[in-house]
C-alpha cells in the first residue's frame, strides 16, 4: 500500500487489517513499513504492507527510501509485493498520479484507490473513476476510508486471481533511451533484477544520482555503477537537465490524462482550511494561539486533572490502610506497603496528567495543526540552522522523545537529521511531568498558590528545555554538524474535525503503556529498591527508618555518590532516586516513595508531598528547600535519564557514538546549570 | 497574488523534488501568507517554503486578467 503523505494508507490500511497503527493529519505519521493480516472476499488470507508515504520513488529521506527499496525488491528483509494498492489523494489527482506513474512502470499488478472522494466532491472536482480505470487498464476504486465506504469494492479487486497490467506507455525522451536500455541489460545481467523493475530503476539511476546515497540499499554491481557514471559524466558534459527532462515529460502523459477525467465542477473561492490559516499561520495572532493552546494545556494538567488524582489517591491509601490491618508486622508487609504500594501507587496517580497531556497532543496531530506550528517555528529553527520540518519531531517529543526521534526519518539532509535526534530528548516529554509536579506541589503548598503560579513554573521548564534544545542544535550547526541552510518545502494538509475516537484510542494506548511501566520497570525497581533500603538490617532493631536507610545497601551507595551531587544541593537520598531513574525519568518518584516512605504506620499513606517537605539534612535544615526543588526540576530538564531513548538513538544512528555523545552532553549540561543555579541561589540567600 | 514559476534555481536535488510535487516551471503559484517564511497553494495543494527555498523559486507575477 503506497502513497503521497497524508493521502490516508494508513486508515485503510487500519480499515482492512483491523490493526489500530497511528493516524494523524499531517505529512509523515508512517516511518517505517508496517504489516498487518487482511482476507479476501473469498476468506484467503492475505498479507498487507503499509509504507512510508513518498511523493517520487527518487526517495529523499529515509522513510522515502524505505519505500522505494520495497517496490523494487531491494529489500533482503521485504519480499517484493505481488500487487501494489496505489492510495490516491482525490482532491489533488494530479500530483498523485505522477507516483503512480513511477509504479505503473515497474510492469505489477496495480489497483488504485481512490480515497478522499468526499473531500474532491467537496472542492467541486467530479473524477470520472471509470474514465481513468479506462485510460490506465487497471482497477481504480473510489472510496472514502475514514468513512469505510469503498472497502467491499476494494476487497472484491484485491481478491481477483489474476489483475490485468498496466496499459500505460510513454515515450522515454529518445536521447536519453540509449542510456536506459544500456542501464537496464546492466540491471538485468549484473544484478539479477527482472527486465521491467529494471528498467524503473535505470530511469531512476540516470535521473537522480541521490538514489545512490540513501542508506538500506541493496548496492549495485561495479559494472551498473561504471555505467551509470559514464553517463552521467556525458550529460554534465552536455550541461543538460535530463531529470527536469523527464519530469515534464510525466506531467505531461498526467494532464493529458487528466483533461478527460477530471471535471471541474465550479470554481471554488477560499476554503475554510484558507480561512482559518489566516488566523492560526498569521506572523502575529499564530503566536497568540500557539501559546494559548500551551496555556490550556498546562491549565488543564493543573486543575482538571485533581477530582481524579485524589480518587486515585485515595484508593491507593485506603489498599495501603487495608494491608496494613490486614496483615501482620513483617518484611512481606512492609515490602508490599512500603516497596509496591508506595512505590507504584506513587506514580500511577499521574495517571490522568498524562491522559491530558495525550488528548492535547491528539488534537494537534488530528486537526492538522502539528504542520502549521511547524511552519510558525520555521523562522525560529531557521536562526538555529534548522528548519520548521524538525519540529514536528521535536513537538512529538513533548509526549515521548521515542516516536520524536523515529519522527526524524523525514528530514532530508542526514546532518540536520542527527542535530534534531541530538536535542530532541531536551524536549520535556510526559515521563518528567510527574517530576515536575511532585516538586511544584513539593514547593507550592496548594492550599496558598494559585494555580496560575503553578502553570507558569511548569510552562518555565516547557520553555528551558525547548530553549535548551535550540541552543544545542545551533552549537552543533556550528561545530560538529556544519552544513548548508537546509531547503524546506512542507505540505499543509486541510484542517480536518477532531477524530475522537482515534484521540481517546491513543490517549488509551499511551495510558496502558504508562501503566505497564509502572506494573512492570517501576515495581521492578520498586522491589529491588526496597530491599536494598531494607537490608542489612541495622543490629539494632528499635532505631528510626532513617538510621536503618542509612545503614543499607542503598544508603552505602548512596553515600558513595553524594559527593557528587552535595554541590548541586542533593543529598544521598535524592541521589538514589536520580540513578534509579536513569531506567526512566518517572522512576524517581517511585524511588521517593520508596526512600522516605519506610516509617511505616499511618504516615506510610500520607502525601508523598508532605513527607519530602519535613526531610531535612543530618543537622536539621530542610532538604526540599524552594531552591532545592528547582534545581532538582531543571537537573530533569536537561539530564538524559531514559534507557529506551538511548536505545532508539543507537538504532536510528546506527552507532553507540551519537547515543553515549548524547548522555555526556545532556547530563554534563544538567549538573553545570544546576551547580551555578544552586550557588548562585545560596549567594543571593535562598 | 498569483505568479508564473519561470525558472528553479539551487541544488539539483531540491529542484527535483519540486518538481516532482507539480511545483515546476510554468506552474501557476498563489503566495497566501508569510514573510521569511512563505505558504503558498499550488495545483490546490498548500505548501510552506522556508526563505531559502523561496529564494530558489523565480516568478513572474501575473496580473489578474491573464490568469
Amino acid at each position: 500500500m503506497v502513497g503521497n503523505p497524508n493521502c490516508g494508507k494508513t486508515t485503510l490500511f487500519n480499515a482492512l487489517t483491523g490493526l489500530r497503527q497511528k493516524v494523524g493529519n499531517y505529512p509523515g505519521v508512517t516511518i517505517e513499513k508496517k504489516i498487518g493480516e487482511a482476507f479476501s472476499q473469498h476468506g484467503r488470507p492475505m498479507k498487507i504492507i503499509d509504507l512510508p508515504g513518498a511523493y517520487s520513488l527518487a526517495a529523499r529521506s529515509p522513510d522515502e527510501a524505505v519505500t522505494r527499496d520495497v517496490l523494487l525488491g531491494r529489500r533482503a528483509d521485504t519480499p517484493q509485493p505481488d500487487r501494489i494498492i496505489c492510495v490516491i489523494d482525490a482532491s489533488n489527482l494530479e500530483r498523485n498520479l505522477y507516483l503512480v506513474h513511477q509504479i505503473l512502470d515497474l510492469g505489477r499488478p496495480v489497483i488504485i484507490a481512490l480515497n478522499m472522494m468526499d473531500l474532491a466532491a467537496g472542492n467541486g472536482t467530479r473524477i470520472d473513476h471509470a474514465k481513468l480505470e479506462d485510460e490506465l487498464g487497471v482497477p481504480v476504486i473510489p472510496c472514502e476510508a475514514i468513512h469505510g465506504r469503498g472497502l467491499v469494492e476494494l476487497r472484491l479487486a484485491m481478491s481477483r486471481a489474476e489483475l490485468p497490467l498496466a496499459r500505460h506507455s510513454w515515450d522515454v525522451p529518445a536521447p536519453i533511451a540509449a542510456a536506459v536500455a544500456e542501464l537496464q541489460a546492466s540491471l538485468v545481467d549484473t544484478d539479477g533484477r527482472p527486465p521491467l523493475i529494471a528498467r524503473a530503476e535505470a530511469l531512476l539511476l540516470l535521473t537522480d544520482f541521490d538514489t545512490l546515497g540513501v542508506a538500506g540499499s541493496t548496492p549495485l554491481s561495479a559494472r551498473t555503477l561504471g555505467l551509470l557514471n559514464v553517463w552521467h559524466e556525458r550529460w554534465k558534459g552536455q550541461g543538460t537537465d535530463w531529470s527536469a527532462t523527464l519530469i515534464k515529460g510525466r506531467y505531461e502523459a498526467i494532464n493529458h490524462l487528466c483533461r478527460d477525467v477530471i471535471r471541474r465542477t465550479r470554481v471554488s473561492g477560499p476554503s475554510l482550511s484558507d480561512r482559518v490559516d489566516a488566523v492560526l499561520v498569521h506572523s502575529m495572532w499564530g503566536w497568540v494561539f500557539f501559546g494559548a493552546i500551551m496555556v490550556a494545556l498546562f491549565f488543564s494538567i493543573f486543575s482538571l486533572a485533581e477530582y481524579p488524582m485524589n480518587w486515585i489517591d485515595g484508593w491507593i491509601a485506603a489498599l495501603g490502610t487495608w494491608v496494613q490491618s490486614a496483615m501482620a508486622p513483617g518484611d512481606l508487609r512492609d515490602l508490599l506497603t512500603d516497596g509496591v504500594i508506595g512505590g507504584v501507587g506513587g506514580i500511577v496517580i499521574f495517571l490522568p496528567q498524562i491522559l491530558i497531556l495525550f488528548f492535547f497532543v491528539g488534537l494537534l496531530e488530528s486537526t492538522g495543526y502539528m504542520a502549521r506550528a511547524a511552519f510558525l517555528m520555521d523562522r525560529p529553527m531557521s536562526k538555529v540552522g534548522l528548519h520548521g520540518k524538525s519540529f514536528i519531531p521535536l513537538l512529538g517529543s513533548y509526549a515521548c522523545a521515542i516516536p520524536g526521534i523515529m519522527a526524524t526519518r523525514t528530514i532530508e539532509n542526514a546532518k540536520d537529521r542527527l542535530v534534531t535526534i541530538l536535542v530532541a530528548p531536551l524536549m520535556s516529554c510526559s515521563a518528567r511531568l510527574p517530576v515536575y509536579l511532585l516538586m511544584i506541589a513539593t514547593l507550592l503548598p496548594s492550599e496558598t498558590v494559585p494555580t496560575a503560579t503553578k502553570v507558569g513554573i511548569m510552562l518555565g521548564m516547557y520553555v528551558l528545555g525547548t530553549a535548551g534544545a535550540f541552543g544545542f542544535a545551533w552549537l552543533f550547526k556550528r561545530t560538529l554538524l556544519r552544513s548548508a541552510p537546509a531547503l524546506m518545502i512542507l505540505e499543509l494538509p486541510p484542517y480536518q474535525p477532531p477524530r475522537f475516537k482515534e484521540i481517546l484510542r491513543q490517549m488509551l494506548e499511551r495510558g496502558w503503556l504508562f501503566l505497564k511501566n509502572a506494573g512492570t520497570i517501576i515495581l521492578g525497581i520498586s522491589i529491588v529498591l526496597w530491599f536494598l533500603t531494607a537490608y542489612p538490617k541495622h543490629p539494632d532493631p528499635a532505631v528510626t527508618a532513617d538510621v536503618q536507610i542509612a545503614a543499607s545497601y542503598a544508603g552505602q551507595a548512596g553515600h558513595l555518590i553524594e559527593p557528587l551531587i552535595k554541590p548541586l544541593g542533593f543529598d544521598w537520598r535524592i541521589g538514589i532516586g536520580l540513578v534509579t531513574s536513569f531506567a526512566a525519568r518517572e522512576v524517581f518518584v517511585s524511588s521517593m516513595g520508596v526512600i522516605f516512605g519506610v516509617e511505616g504506620a499511618e504516615d506510610d499513606m500520607s502525601p508523598l508531598r508532605d513527607t519530602l517537605r519535613s526531610a531535612t539534612w543530618p543537622d536539621g535544615a530542610a532538604l526540599f528547600t524552594p531552591l532545592v526543588c528547582v534545581v532538582l526540576m531543571i537537573y530533569y530538564v536537561f539530564a538524559m535519564q531514559c534507557m529506551s531513548t538511548i536505545a532508539i538513538v543507537k538504532r536510528e544512528t546506527n552507532s553507540w557514538r551519537w547515543p553515549l555523545f548524547q548522555v555526556a552532553y545532556m547530563t554534563g549540561t544538567a549538573w553545570l546549570v544546576c551547580f551555578l543555579v544552586y550557588q548562585a541561589g545560596r549567594l543571593a540567600g535562598y | 497574488m498569483t505568479g508564473r514559476v519561470c525558472r528553479l534555481t539551487g541544488d539539483e536535488s531540491f529542484c527535483q523534488r519540486i518538481r516532482e510535487m507539480g511545483f515546476g516551471e510554468a506552474s501557476l503559484v498563489t503566495k497566501i501568507s508569510g514573510h521569511t517564511t512563505s505558504l503558498c497553494m499550488v495545483n490546490g495543494t498548500r505548501l510552506a517554503l522556508n526563505h531559502d527555498a523561496a529564494r530558489c523559486i523565480l516568478v513572474e507575477h501575473l496580473p489578474a486578467g491573464a490568469r
